[in-house]
């Protein structure tokens, strides 16, 4: 019960940077990546994108320290199943407005809203997928 | 669920932190327990009972319908 732990707050402030380092890594990728493409320097960008991906994953798996924890997870959980929801409602309803509005006035949903709709279709196929794979798995 | 997490920490003279690191989760885990926002899992109750030296039941409470925790 009387457990000391030393070294804690280096502990927490090495978690602190590494998550930092983490979500670094990726943000400043995206937008060296969006930058360079903007100034005509496509597959630099690309480069420099990969660097920010696997600088992630570097520092996610290169220490020992625990960075995320089951709280985190149990988070991950809930905001994917909300996220979900709100895209499935959002995709259901969309689809049948813009199957109907078409027979009932004159507008004409965008080519770019088929696209839209089979990666819906292909989110949902692949919850599915994973969705059975986890029940039925021996 | 409602716990005495925090009033044992206290009386042990520990920070969250020192008590997310004996059980190996962050010190936000740790708060978000000690203000019964996040039911932990069966692995780090056991943990946390571990370290106070005392059974789950005695660290947890889970308020059942209709049952008293007392009774």
């Amino acid at each position: 019960m009387t457990r000391t732990v030393t070294s804690e707050p280096d502990r927490l402030s090495k978690i602190r940077l590494y998550r930092r380092l983490m979500f670094g890594c990726i943000l400043g990728g995206v937008a060296a990546a969006l930058g360079l493409r903007h100034l005509g320097y496509p597959v630099l960008g690309e480069a420099i994108y990969w660097v920010g991906i696997l600088g992630f994953f570097a520092v996610w798996q290169g220490t020992s320290l625990t960075l995320f924890d089951e709280r985190d997870v149990e988070l991950e959980r809930r905001a994917s199943h909300l996220t979900l929801l709100v895209v499935g409602a959002v995709g259901v309803l969309t689809a049948s407005a813009a199957r109907m509005l078409p027979r009932f006035t004159d507008y004409a949903p965008p080519s770019e809203l088929t696209g839209a709709f089979y990666a819906f279709a292909f989110l949902f196929g692949t919850f599915g997928v994973v969705y059975l794979w986890l029940r039925y798995r021996p | 669920m409602k716990n005495d997490v925090r009033e044992r920490r206290e009386r042990a003279d520990l920070s969250q932190a020192n008590l997310a690191a004996a059980v190996g989760v962050t010190r936000q885990t740790i708060n978000a327990i000690e203000r019964d926002r996040y039911d932990p899992s069966i692995e780090l109750a056991f943990a946390l009972a571990r370290y106070f030296d005392c059974r789950i039941e005695d660290l947890f409470d889970p308020e059942l319908d209709g049952e008293s925790s007392d009774s």
